[in-house]
């Protein structure tokens, strides 16, 4: 057993290669899927009945499809339209389309529980649109979110697991090869799923952190 | 796509179907029992559940299925690939499914136990007959949840070499060099069970709110 | 169509020369089948405190509510300083809440909850719409901001955070923030109704001191205290129709109408005694 262990940590590089592509891939996905939600929970809460159904089956679409078909949708099925991604662009895309629903939603859910006379006042002082979601709508309602985007981003993390059936060097994919390389799987794994319990722990530290900075306005 | 791969599919549905609820049977009274290990305050016990419970929630299922199937027979421990994932899936949801139960406990009126000390009832008695009536029926939202987003991560086990709807989708892809068709097949197929279990769920939430006048 | 009996008393010449700031026209408005308010006209002329009446239901913060545009009157006109709110020019069309907001952005409002924003400190609250919604430079709203975090005396309290602030230091946050603006009019709607007891006074202080320096202003409330040291004029509604317009001495001590009688026999009976002995 140890031997095993001590074998792993002879080709910790490539472990930790995989470990920072998946830290890599997770953080800009997040980023992402928050940047691209943002218009989809606008759309959500719009008064044109045409866009909020476009957006509100996006969301429902995303919600029933399993993640790893969507990413061969991604990889093996838009080729046929025409649309070539390489395996590291297709994961991303399908963890940024996916996540980008869920964010869409967790921001829709915290916006319409915003108390009425919040917006009144936006109102009543003359702010519209933009400037309204921007300054008055938006900050109340990420600060709501955080630790529900949290959640979301732990999920994107266990999401990017999936990418190693795609050939994706993410952390999963770099343990699955020292193993098979040199016959070494419980190690391999038992490291593997300790560096993904870390990288939990730590989203979970980041978001008591805000979330303890959040206090300050409650 | 031809007949034959609409039937390809649709056994990839049943083995998609039939692994999960299996996982879920097993998942759900065995997450229970970790939720009861952890709220009766047994010290040791109860930390190596917390503990097993923090792990299992932060590992992908992927990750899960390929220590299963791989480390156990390194550790003599042989296993074919079947129970290999029923075994992953199971640990990974019983662990989720474990907060969901915790969660109707440590909420549940301490009140209520109290009366039912006083009335003589033991902890067992007091359990089954007052607590469990109450905390299934506050849980099943979150428990079927969870239901679903085992199905979702289902395609996991196919990394163990078994053949469910995802495997299928891209196998008959790989052969008809039209990957969209299965793969839209494959995504109504989900659809469908998802929303079955939904459909249930609202059943029975809703023959509960006739009954009881609440959910 | 013989709206119910508004009896006025007679103007001073030389305010009626001039424009109204607020002028409202047979304002309608129905919620669902029921009509709260039925053909309302009234009129605010600039340095005026007008205070406005009436029992629970009789479409008082709705009338409010919608001078800024909050509701939209089913039919009707209202017009700040000559300008039609809520349509553009010539036309029937709705305008634009883009096209809204200069004409809010000169009425200023004042809220029953206070509607402080949770997300910024109370110099933040002051200093946000002026330098988002009128684009003025930062320096300058920050200096006139300081000035009147003295004038109601919480200037020590400028880096906290709403939530940090007992009910009527928020309600003079809140008063501030409107004033902020610069604003042509300040609405309050019932801006002591939320309040412990204890801390109506610190609120209503402030808002006699605005009206003796000349602000318009335009107040539902319950506060008869006010309604009588603080108003030019006094318009009782009820029902959803005005039914007196008065000076605070006449309609305190010798309403016209009998509503208005029965409405302050309720809530005024101690005020009037106060009245009678004190003449």
């Amino acid at each position: 057993m140890t031997r095993e262990f001590a074998i792993v940590w002879a080709h910790r590089d490539r472990l930790l290669e995989g470990l920072a592509n998946t830290i890599w891939l997770c953080v800009l996905a997040t980023i992402l899927a928050l940047v691209i939600a943002g218009p989809i929970t606008v759309a959500l809460m719009s008064a044109n009945r045409p866009l909020r159904a476009v957006a509100r089956g996006f969301v429902d679409a995303m919600r029933c499809v399993p993640f790893l078909l969507l990413a061969y949708i991604v990889y093996y099925g838009l080729p046929s339209l025409g649309i070539r991604f390489n395996n590291w662009s297709a994961g991303l895309c399908a963890l940024v389309t996916y996540n980008a629903a869920y964010m869409a939603e967790i921001l829709r859910g915290a916006w319409a529980s915003l108390p009425r006379e919040h917006v009144d006042a936006g109102h009543a002082f003359g702010f519209s649109g933009a400037r309204l979601y921007w300054r008055i709508i938006l900050p109340p309602v990420v600060m709501a979110c955080v630790p529900v985007i949290g959640n979301q981003m732990i999920q994107i993390i266990k999401d990017s697991a999936f990418l190693t059936i795609i050939a994706v060097p993410e952390l999963t994919h770099e343990a699955s090869a020292i193993q098979s390389m040199y016959y070494v799987p419980f190690a391999a794994f038992v490291a593997a799923v300790a560096l993904y319990w870390l990288l939990c722990r730590i989203v979970e530290t980041l978001v008591a952190a805000v979330e303890r900075r959040a206090e300050a306005t409650r | 796509m031809r007949a034959y791969d609409y039937i390809s599919l649709l056994q990839g549905a049943a083995v998609t179907v039939s692994l999960s609820l299996i996982g879920i049977a097993l998942g759900v009274p065995i997450g229970l029992m970790l939720a009861l290990v952890r709220w009766s305050g047994v010290p040791v016990l109860g930390r190596a559940v917390a503990a097993y419970v923090s792990v299992l929630r932060a590992t992908p299922l992927v990750t899960l299925a390929l220590l299963v199937f791989f480390a156990l027979p390194n550790i003599g421990v042989p296993i074919d690939p079947v129970p290999a994932a029923i075994a992953s899936l199971a640990m990974n949801t019983a662990a989720f499914n474990c907060e969901i139960w915790r969660a109707a406990l440590t909420d549940f009126p301490r009140t209520q136990l109290d009366a039912a000390t006083a009335a003589g009832m033991t902890t067992g008695l007091a359990f089954r007959r007052i607590v469990f009536p109450q905390i299934w029926r506050i849980s099943l939202p979150g428990l079927v949840n969870e239901m679903t987003l085992l199905i979702k991560s289902s395609p996991a086990i196919a990394v163990v070499g078994i053949v469910d709807i995802t495997r299928a989708a891209v196998r008959i892809g790989a052969q008809t060099y039209e990957p969209l068709p299965p793969f839209l097949a494959a995504t109504v197929l989900y659809f469908m069970v998802v929303l079955g279990f939904v459909r249930v769920q609202r059943a029975i939430e809703s023959h509960m709110d006739r009954k009881f006048g609440f959910a | 169509m013989a709206s119910a009996a508004a009896t006025r008393t007679s103007e001073p010449a030389a305010a009626a020369a001039e424009r109204p700031v607020l002028e409202v026209q047979g304002v309608w408005k129905k919620f669902g089948e029921h009509d709260v308010l039925i053909d309302v006209s009234l009129s605010v002329r600039k340095g005026q405190t007008i205070c406005i009446l009436g029992p629970s239901g009789s479409g008082k913060s709705t009338l409010l509510r919608c001078l800024n545009w909050l509701e939209r009157p089913d039919h009707g006109h209202i017009f700040l300083s000559g300008q039609r709110i809520g349509y553009r020019a010539g036309s029937e069309l709705p305008m634009t809440p883009a096209e809204l907001a200069p004409i809010r952005a000169r009425i200023g409002m004042v809220f029953q909850h206070f509607n402080l924003w949770p997300h910024l400190t109370v110099m933040g609250n002051l200093i946000e719409a002026p330098i988002w919604v009128q684009s003025r430079p930062r320096g300058e709203v920050v200096a006139e901001a300081e000035v009147l975090l003295d004038k109601i005396g919480l200037r020590e309290k400028a880096d906290v955070y709403p939530a940090r602030l007992s009910g009527g230091q928020k309600q003079r946050v809140a008063i501030a923030r409107a004033l902020a603006m610069r604003p042509a009019v300040l609405l309050f709607d019932e801006a002591t109704s939320a309040l412990d007891p204890e801390l109506v006074g610190e609120v209503l202080a402030v808002m006699e001191d605005l009206a003796k320096a000349g602000m318009t202003m335009v107040v539902v409330t319950h506060e008869m205290s006010f309604a009588q040291d603080a108003a030019d004029e006094i318009v009782f509604l009820d029902h959803g129709r005005v039914v007196e317009v008065a000076s605070p001495e006449k309609f305190f001590r010798e309403p016209d109408t009998e509503r208005a009688r029965q409405f302050l026999q309720r809530y005024g009976a101690t005020t009037r005694r106060a009245f009678r002995d004190g003449a």
